[in-house]
C-alpha cells in the first residue's frame, strides 16, 4: 500500500486577539517582555494542541512570537537596523530590515522556541527559517557592495542556525525562499546561497516559494538544493500542474490546497479535486498537503476551518486511493 | 538650463509627524466598524494634501498626488473598467509588494471616469501642474490574466482604447501631465515590440496633455525602437537598477524629454546630490539637444515615509546643483 499525502502547514498561524493586544501593549511599554513571552508560550501550547486535534501529521510552532518573516531574524542579528513601516499591499505594512554593517549570527534565533514546541508533542515540529536570498532581497542595503555579498553572509548565518536546529533534534528544517520566484536572473545566486545555508544538514530540508512567475523559473526551480519544494497550487487554480506534465516535478512537494488570502473556507470537494489532480502527475509519496502559504493573515477560526477541510479531504482521498500516512 | 524635478508613481501614505492624518489607522478603524467610508475619504484627501505640501516645500516642479486611494498600481483603475474582475494577491515583480491580479473576463471598456475626481481634488491643492497617474496598457495587460481575448493584440487594443478614454477625461479636467507606469516594457523581448507599439500607439496619438512613459526596474532597450516615434513627451528611465538604461539616451528622438531616474526609490541609502548632479551633467553632455527632468527611479512608496521625504530633498538639491552648473 503506498504511503504519502502527509499533512502540514507552511509555518505562520494567526495571532489570537489577546496576543495581538499584548503585543501592542508591549510596543507601548505597558507590559514587560516576560509577560508577553509567557502569553506567547501559552498560546503556542494551545496551537500545538489544536494542530494535533485536527490530525495534522507535521506540526509547526506557529511563529506567534514573530512579526514579519524577515524582521524577526533581522532584529536578532548584528548588522541589521529596522526601518519605519513600508506598505506591502493596501493597508498592510511591515518594517523592513536595513543592512547597515556585516551581518552575523551571534546567538540562536529560533532554537529555544523549537525546543519548547517539540516538548509539547510527539509529532515532529518543523524548524522554520527565512532563506538568505529572501532576507537579502527583502532588506534595504546600506552596507554591502553587492547583493551576492549580502546573500552569502546571510547564508553563513542561517546555516549556523539550521545546524543548531538539527543538533537540537529537528527532523524537518524549512528555509523559506519566497523571493526566488520573482528574479529569475538571480536563481543561480539563490541556489548557491541556499546550498550554503543547507550545508551539513541531514534533516529533511524544505523551501517554500510562492506568488511568482513560474512560467519563467520552472523547471530551473528544481535546482534548489533541498529535498522538498513547497508551492502554492490553489491560488493559481492548479495551473502549475500543466508545467509538471511537460517537466516532471522531481522532488518532494509541499502541495498548497488552501487560498490563504481568501476568507472563504474551501469545500472538501474542491480540495479533494485539487489533490486528485495532483495525483495525476505526482506520486503520493512525493506529496505533503498544506495551505498555499502561511495562515497568519486569516482569523484563527478561518485558519482552523480551512485546515479541518484540508485534513478531511486528505483522509477521504487516502481511503479512496488506498494510501496510508 | 533649468532641470525640472518630478516624482514617479505613488508615494508613502503614512505621516512623518505625530498628529497628522493617518490613513492606515482610519482604514483599520473603518474595517473594525469604528469609522465610516466618509472618514476614509477625508483621510485620503488629508494625505494627498500633505504629500503635495511636502513636495511644494521641497520645491518639486511637477508633483504627484501620491495615489493615496490606490491599494496597488493596477486594481484601482482595472476594477472600474468593464471586462475586468479582480482576483487573488500576487507579488508585484521583485518589489516584495503585492497586487490583486486583474482578470479579463469580458470585452474591456471604459464606463466612467475613474481617477478624474482624485485628480481634480489634488490639482485644487497645488499651484503646480499635478502629474496624473495611470497604469500603462501593456503592463496592465501583462499583470492581468486574460480569460477572454483570443489574441494579446486584441486585448491590448481594447485596454489601450479604454485608457485613452480615461486620459481624455483627465485632460478635460485640466491634466497637463499624464504618467503611464510601464514596468513590463522593460522586461519583454524584441519579439513583443509590435504588441507594445499596438498598446501605446492609439493611446498616445490623441493626447493633448504631455505624456510620460515611465519604465521602472528595467530598461526598455529591446522594444524602444518600436515606440521611439510614438507621440510621447517624456520617457522615464530607471538609471539605478540598470546601467543599460544609459544606452537609451542616444536613441531618444530630438525635442523629447528624458526623466532621469537617478534617485533610488528602492533603497534607503541616501544619494550625494553632487554625485547625482554629475550624472545629470553626463546625460546633458551625451544629448545636449534633449530636455531632462530629474526623477526618482520608481515609486517612492517602496520606502518608509521618513526616508522618502529625505530622498525628495536630495532630488531637488541635486537638480539645483545641476541647473547651477549649466544643467
Amino acid at each position: 500500500m503506498p504511503r504519502g499525502l502527509w499533512t502540514t502547514t507552511v509555518g505562520s498561524f494567526p495571532k489570537p486577539p489577546n496576543l495581538e493586544k499584548a503585543r501592542n501593549q508591549r510596543a507601548r511599554g505597558e507590559i514587560s517582555a516576560d509577560a508577553l513571552e509567557k502569553l506567547e508560550r501559552e498560546e503556542t501550547v494551545k496551537l500545538i494542541r489544536r494542530q494535533e486535534e485536527i490530525g495534522l501529521d507535521i506540526l509547526v510552532d506557529g511563529e506567534l512570537y514573530r512579526g514579519d518573516m524577515t524582521t524577526y531574524f533581522a532584529e536578532l542579528m548584528p548588522g541589521f537596523a529596522i526601518s519605519n513601516p513600508v506598505r506591502s499591499y493596501g493597508n498592510r505594512y511591515y518594517r523592513k530590515p536595513i543592512a547597515v554593517g556585516p551581518i552575523r549570527r551571534k546567538e540562536p534565533l529560533t532554537v529555544s522556541w523549537w525546543k519548547f514546541a517539540q516538548e509539547q508533542t510527539s509529532k515532529p515540529i518543523k524548524g522554520m527559517l527565512t532563506g538568505p536570498y529572501t532576507m537579502m532581497d527583502w532588506s534595504f542595503n546600506e552596507h554591502y557592495p553587492s547583493r551576492e555579498a549580502m546573500a552569502m553572509d546571510l547564508a553563513e548565518a542561517i546555516n549556523e542556525e539550521a545546524l543548531a536546529l538539527q543538533e537540537a533534534g529537528a527532523k524537518f528544517i524549512q528555509i523559506d525562499e519566497p523571493a526566488v520566484s520573482v528574479r529569475p536572473e538571480e536563481l543561480s545566486l539563490a541556489v548557491r546561497a541556499l546550498g550554503r545555508a543547507t550545508e551539513g544538514l541531514k534533516a529533511k530540508t524544505i523551501t517554500h516559494i510562492c506568488y511568482g512567475d513560474f512560467d519563467v523559473i520552472y523547471p530551473a526551480l528544481l535546482d534548489l538544493p533541498v529535498d522538498m519544494i513547497d508551492l502554492e497550487m490553489a491560488n493559481s487554480r492548479y495551473d502549475l500542474l500543466d508545467r509538471f506534465h511537460a517537466n516532471p516535478f522531481t522532488k518532494e512537494i509541499g502541495y498548497g490546497v488552501l487560498d490563504v488570502h481568501s476568507h472563504r473556507v474551501e469545500t472538501k470537494d474542491e480540495v479533494k479535486a485539487g489533490i486528485l489532480r495532483g495525483l495525476e502527475v505526482l506520486k503520493p509519496e512525493q506529496m505533503y498537503v498544506d495551505p498555499d502559504c502561511g495562515l497568519k493573515t486569516r482569523t484563527v477560526d478561518e485558519a482552523f476551518a480551512k485546515l479541518r477541510v484540508m485534513v478531511d479531504a486528505v483522509r477521504e482521498v487516502r481511503e479512496e486511493k488506498g494510501i496510508t500516512a | 538650463m533649468q532641470i525640472e524635478t518630478t516624482l514617479a508613481g505613488s508615494y508613502p501614505k503614512l505621516p512623518t509627524q505625530p498628529g497628522d492624518a493617518n490613513l492606515r489607522v482610519v482604514r483599520n478603524r473603518r474595517d473594525q466598524g469604528k469609522a465610516t467610508d466618509q472618514d476614509v475619504a477625508e483621510a485620503i484627501l488629508a494625505t494627498t494634501r500633505r504629500i503635495l505640501a511636502m513636495q511644494e516645500r521641497a520645491g518639486v516642479d511637477i508633483p504627484v498626488d501620491g495615489a493615496a486611494a490606490w491599494d496597488d498600481a493596477q486594481t484601482y483603475v482595472a476594477r472600474s473598467l468593464g471586462g475586468f474582475q479582480i482576483a487573488g494577491l500576487i507579488r508585484y515583480l521583485d518589489t516584495n509588494t503585492y497586487y490583486r491580479q486583474p482578470e479579463i473576463v469580458g470585452a474591456v471598456s471604459w464606463e466612467r471616469p475613474i481617477t478624474v475626481e482624485d485628480f481634480r481634488a489634488a490639482q485644487s491643492m497645488s499651484e503646480r501642474p499635478v502629474k496624473a497617474l495611470l497604469p500603462g496598457p501593456f503592463s496592465l495587460y501583462r499583470f492581468s490574466k486574460d480569460r477572454h481575448y483570443k489574441s494579446p493584440a486584441d486585448a491590448l487594443r481594447a485596454i489601450g482604447a479604454a485608457l485613452a478614454r480615461e486620459a481624455q477625461a483627465l485632460e478635460k479636467a485640466g491634466a497637463r501631465w499624464i504618467h503611464f507606469e510601464e514596468p513590463w516594457i522593460g522586461r519583454v523581448r524584441a519579439e513583443e515590440a509590435s504588441l507594445v507599439r499596438a498598446a501605446l500607439e492609439p493611446l498616445l496619438a490623441e493626447r493633448t496633455a504631455r505624456t510620460v512613459i515611465h519604465v521602472p526596474f528595467a530598461t526598455p532597450g529591446a522594444v524602444f525602437d518600436a515606440i521611439r516615434d510614438l507621440k510621447w513627451s517624456a520617457i522615464g528611465l530607471d538609471l539605478v537598477e540598470s546601467s543599460a538604461a544609459w544606452d537609451i539616451l542616444p536613441r531618444v528622438p530630438k525635442e523629447r524629454i528624458v526623466a532621469l531616474g537617478l534617485i533610488d526609490a528602492r533603497n534607503t541609502r541616501l544619494e550625494d546630490p553632487a554625485e547625482v548632479a554629475r550624472a545629470v551633467a553626463r546625460a546633458r553632455s551625451a544629448r545636449p539637444d534633449l530636455d531632462f527632468q530629474l526623477s526618482t527611479s520608481a515609486s517612492l512608496e517602496y520606502l518608509p515615509a521618513d526616508k522618502a521625504e529625505l530622498k525628495v530633498s536630495r532630488l531637488v538639491e541635486a537638480a539645483r546643483i545641476a541647473s547651477r552648473n549649466g544643467g
